[in-house]
């Protein structure tokens, strides 16, 4: 059994007067991939967006309850929001690289953080993200054309690669093969499950197939709250849960 | 003629209406088929059919009327046998005497009988004038109603007509600009059959004065224009150097920081601040400004002139900076906001995500936002006018007099001097000028905002 790494007790969400999410209490282990299931409008976006405290951009959003990572509770104004993101990767349903170069996309978040002190670290960091998400091979030789320039699936392994250059120990990924072709998304998902071993992985998905292959627990969400949660295995066999029986037999959602 | 003529086409279009409409409907009902457009269109069409024609005449009426008139009246008079007479003044005379007795008084029979066969002919035309009016708008009905057939779709048709109503209307503002563009050229070309284009366009002195005699002393004319387009250079500089970072720094601040209720205040008051009339500005920059850059070059020990580019540029900065902020604030929100999240998830703070992602990203169309700003500037008359002199000095110094090309436009045309003088045509060639830079501009700063949209769609 591995460490939890983020504990969530009684997190409420509301956005102006509408909760968005009820008490959910979840534990996520490090160095696992954990799923987040349901259908659309369940929370399980806002949810992971309460991880990294990327919810504090919505004016209209109150969080309440505890997060804590490393625990540490970071739900709570004295929180250096900005180290708190430098520790946790995330990575968006659309791939969203920088109007930069791809290698100026990479090396963005190391030089802002101060990581690295000479150039050659630099090239050494943007190499090893690249070659860690599994890029480097494709752009070797091209590490100055406009990131934008690559394909789909390609600029969200290259978001994975700016994620993983500041070296966080969580990354959060919110759909993020809902954009790409299935070829892509078999080669993001290998990706994740190389990630695992080193950092704590959280993956919403729309596509139970896609939990089912990567993660190795899950957590499934219905009208803003968490339903049941517990192993993938089993949760796919054997849910204990009516709501989560239906929803991964399809017959809802 | 105006009024009378507005009811005839008035009550000729409103009939030809209501005939189009009830014929139609009888038509359809006494062939037992369905109309293949609403009723109406058949109308409308009848009423285009009837109107079309009906402007075409008065429109070429008026145009030509008075110029055949006077031909036919002037025939009478033998200009090879009497070289004294001029066309242009007999004409005038013959129209004062036609029109008021008390002009008749002493005046050769000759004219007299002009004036008489003058009033005449103009009654006739007058008559004959509301006559085809009526019979073009009878023959134009008469026309479109054989087209009256319950299987005629007389909806595509006015659909037509007014695509080609749209057409007209948007052709007038190109035409228009073709004309301008072209009154321009041909000025201007007289202007450089006088001085050469190399003088104009090289030459260090301005000194729009023709000797009125020759040889007269210390009054040769010289039409150097590099001291205007230094002082327009000038002043737009000095413009500039404020518009640019206060707007831009608004737009940062609108865009990122201002909360939503703080925003919905600025905004329209920065909107204000684009509808203050320029001469409006002027008075500012005359009353306050100059004499406060007066003030503060004496105290640092330059002495400053009591109009002055400083005081021009700053307040013509000040006018430039909505242009600039809500530009920008446009291109900075459509920065898609994954952008944002994508850095801020990396653990950016804000002001690296504005410095590092959301500018680079939004350059090109702020570069288009300081384009168009410098064209404005550029084109700004009133307040350099009032406040920046009008002594054409060649000086890089901002505490002195400058004039700029709008000025010296409004000088060259305000004069009473004739007007194929070459200071007034002087006018032309910097109009000319003025026009090519901010046209430039402008396509530049279009072609940089277009180059910068597509690249988020």
């Amino acid at each position: 059994m591995n460490n939890v790494k983020v504990s969530t007790k009684n997190v409420n969400v509301h956005y102006g007067t509408k909760q968005a999410l009820h008490r959910v209490t979840l534990d996520i282990n490090e160095k696992e991939v954990t799923a987040l299931i349901g259908p659309s409008g369940c929370g399980k976006s806002t949810f992971l967006r309460c991880i990294n405290r990327m919810n504090d951009l919505i004016d209209i959003c109150k969080v309440d309850g505890s997060i804590t990572v490393d625990n540490e509770e970071i739900i709570s104004d004295e929180v250096d929001v900005v180290s708190l993101r430098s520790k946790i990767g995330m990575v968006f349903q659309k791939p969203n690289p920088f109007p930069k170069s791809i290698f100026d996309n990479v090396a963005y978040g190391p030089t802002i953080h101060g990581i690295v002190e000479t150039k050659t670290d630099l090239e050494e960091i943007v190499h090893l993200s690249l070659k860690r998400s599994g890029l480097f091979k494709e752009v070797k030789d091209r590490l100055h054309e406009p990131g934008t320039s690559l394909s789909g699936g390609q600029q969200q392994r290259l978001c994975i690669a700016r994620a993983i250059a500041v070296n966080p120990d969580i990354i959060l990924m919110d759909e993020p093969c809902s954009a790409l072709d299935p070829i892509a998304t078999a080669t993001i998902e290998e990706l994740i499950d190389e990630l695992k071993n080193k950092y704590t992985i959280v993956i919403v998905t729309h596509s139970m197939q896609q939990a089912a292959r990567v993660s190795q627990r899950t957590g499934f969400f219905h009208l803003g709250e968490l339903v049941e949660t517990g192993e993938t295995q089993k949760i796919f066999t054997n849910p204990e849960n009516e709501k989560t029986q239906g929803y991964i037999t399809g017959r809802f959602g | 003629m105006f009024y009378w003529s507005l009811i005839i086409i008035s009550l000729g279009i409103y009939s030809a209406y209501i005939f189009g409409k009830s014929r139609i409907t009888s038509h359809s009902r006494q062939l037992e088929i369905k109309t293949a457009s609403l009723p109406t269109y058949y109308a409308q069409y009848i009423m285009v059919w009837c109107l079309l024609p009906a402007l075409i005449v008065y429109f070429g009426w008026i145009i030509f009327e008075d110029q055949i008139i006077q031909n036919l009246v002037l025939a009478n008079f033998d200009f090879d046998l009497n070289p004294a007479l001029n066309a242009s003044l007999l004409i005038a005379e013959i129209k004062n005497v036609a029109l008021s007795d008390s002009f008749a008084e002493g005046k050769a029979t000759e004219i007299l009988n002009a004036a008489e066969h003058y009033a005449s002919i103009k009654y006739v035309s007058s008559i004959s004038f509301y006559l085809s009016i009526l019979i073009v708008m009878i023959l134009g009905v008469m026309f479109a109603s054989r087209k009256l057939q319950p299987s005629f779709r007389a909806q595509q048709s006015i659909e037509n007509y007014v695509k080609y109503f749209l057409f007209f209307c948007s052709s007038v503002a190109v035409l228009t600009t073709v004309g301008i563009v072209f009154s321009l050229l041909f000025e201007s070309l007289r202007f450089f059959s006088d001085v050469s284009v190399f003088e104009f366009l090289f030459g260090t002195k301005w000194y729009p004065y023709i000797p009125i005699r020759e040889g007269q002393s210390g009054s040769q004319g010289s039409f150097g224009a590099v001291p205007i387009f230094a002082g327009t250079f000038l002043i737009m500089i000095v413009a500039m150097c404020v518009a640019t970072p206060i707007g831009l720094f608004t737009a940062i601040y609108l865009a990122e920081y201002a909360s939503p209720r703080v925003r919905r205040i600025i905004k329209p008051l920065l909107e204000i601040l684009a509808g203050v009339p320029t001469i409006v500005y002027g008075f500012f920059a005359f009353v306050t400004v100059a004499p406060f850059v007066k003030t503060f070059g004496q105290s640092i020990g330059i002495d400053a002139s009591p109009t002055s580019a400083l005081a021009a540029g700053l307040v013509m900065g000040i006018m430039i900076i909505p242009f600039i902020s809500s530009l920008s604030d446009d291109v900075i929100n459509s920065v898609p906001q994954s952008l944002r999240e994508g850095s801020l998830g990396i653990g950016a703070n804000k002001a690296e995500t504005i410095k590092r992602v959301i500018l680079p990203a939004a350059l090109p169309g702020i570069v288009g936002a300081f384009l168009l700003g410098v064209s404005r500037a550029i084109g700004e008359t009133m307040i350099v006018v009032v406040a920046a002199g009008t002594a054409p000095n060649l000086t890089a110094n901002p505490f002195e007099n400058v004039t700029t090309v709008t000025v010296q436009i409004v000088i060259a045309l305000i004069g009473d001097q004739e007007f194929d003088d070459p200071r007034t045509l002087s006018a032309f060639a910097l109009g000319l000028v003025l026009f090519v830079i901010t046209l430039i501009l402008n396509i530049f700063a279009l072609r940089i905002v277009k180059k910068y949209r597509e690249r988020y769609e």
